[in-house]
């Protein structure tokens, strides 16, 4: 796990219960990264994720009340995150991954291993983008995030073995996804 | 999709050490690891921090939200009244007392209807109730147990409609009513109740 410095989780949201607005911003600061980058990864585009962070963010802060275990919080948040993702890819008419946004192009004055790394990056979005939605945050839970088992069951609401046959299944997709590009 | 290696997936999930593993399968596992790290090290974007606490700044600064919240919302009220006024107030409050109890009764509007909230709730200390009516705010309609039996009552008008709720136990448990015919999954994956008012004067 890793190491956080400042007011512990617990501390943040029983001050912003307690009236203090401002403690919801560390708590949004401390988490919003994370989360972008996982919405980021499951809808496949950057301004998509950035609504559904913004809009899921403001949920929490009303519904903080009902986070039950705050020592839990991140889960609770990529909860929340999560569902909004689920509810905008179900918007979508085919479900499929669009690439909204056009990836980090790199500086000119970059050099030859970032140019690299740009379209490195841009291979495995465009892999990540071919598997279902299910598996592309099954994967991203797990490997991204880093998130245990027992964390990704909190996150999704899926039963454990449930969520390592679908990362099973999402690494095999992956891998020939990746192969089939190189 | 060709299934891979089971051993490629134990080395991955931390069960077997991956130096047990023969060169072409550890090829794979860090094949794998470096894809994950390129999509974690990728930037994520602009930041919301900004953007969503300015929207929380707005609904707090929103003075429909604030009249709401004082309506609702225990809090003290002082009452300073001139000398004049106090005869007439003191005949008021005697009129309403013997008023008969019908008279005294919920008012309804036209778009509104009767919510009778019932749980059991043996040794609990107090019980109310949370849900879309009142924005999930705790502190508003508390539920009353009168003769200690453990069964917790509330009669409040709400407006016609479906409503999400849910109850909350001592201040800290979140329940369903189980009693409830209804119920859907919220985003934090919990099962709201729900109730459908129907409107009295239809």
């Amino acid at each position: 796990m890793d190491v956080r410095e400042g007011p512990s989780d617990a501390e943040m949201v029983a001050r912003v219960l307690g009236g203090d607005r401002e403690a919801f911003g560390l708590i949004v600061r401390r988490y919003e990264s994370g989360l972008l980058r996982f919405a980021t990864r499951v809808l496949g585009g950057r301004d998509a994720a950035a609504d559904a962070v913004a809009e899921s963010l403001v949920r929490a802060y009303r519904h903080l009340a009902s986070c039950r275990d705050p020592t839990r919080l991140r889960t609770w948040l990529y909860r929340i995150v999560a569902n909004r993702c689920k509810s905008h890819l179900a918007r979508r008419a085919t479900g499929d991954v669009s690439l909204d946004d056009a990836p980090p192009i790199a500086d000119p004055a970059d050099n030859e291993a970032a140019l690299e790394r740009v379209e490195q990056l841009a291979l495995v979005e465009q892999a990540l983008a071919t598997l279902s939605p299910d598996k592309r945050e099954a994967f991203v839970l797990k490997h991204v995030e880093g998130m245990s088992y027992q964390e990704m069951a909190a996150v999704t609401g899926e039963r454990i073995p449930t969520l390592k046959m679908r990362v099973h299944r999402a690494r095999e997709a992956l891998l020939k996804a990746l192969e089939e590009r190189s | 999709m060709n299934p891979i290696d089971s051993r490629i997936h134990q080395a991955l999930d931390g069960e077997i050490p991956r130096e047990a593993l023969p060169p072409e399968l550890r090829r794979v596992v860090e094949r794998l690891e470096s894809t994950a790290a390129l999509l974690a090290a990728a930037p994520e974007g602009r930041s919301v921090a900004d953007r969503v606490l300015a929207r929380l700044h707005r609904q707090a600064r929103s003075p429909v939200r604030r009249l709401a919240r004082w309506l609702t919302a225990p809090h003290p009220v002082t009452l300073r009244i001139r000398p004049v006024w106090s005869l007439a107030l003191a005949a008021t409050l005697v009129l309403l007392t013997l008023l008969p109890e019908e008279r005294s009764a919920l008012v309804l509007g036209e778009h509104e209807g009767i919510a009778q909230f019932v749980a059991r709730f043996p040794g609990a200390h107090s019980v109310q109730v949370v849900g879309s009516f009142n924005d999930w705010r705790t502190g508003t309609i508390p539920l009353e147990d009168r003769d200690g039996d453990g069964v917790w009552r509330a009669v409040v008008v709400l407006p016609a409609g479906a409503h999400e709720y849910m109850f909350v136990v001592d201040d800290e448990r979140w329940v369903p009513d189980y009693s409830s015919n209804r119920f859907v999954e919220d985003d934090f994956g919990r099962e709201n109740s729900v109730l459908i008012v129907q409107p009295v004067k239809g």
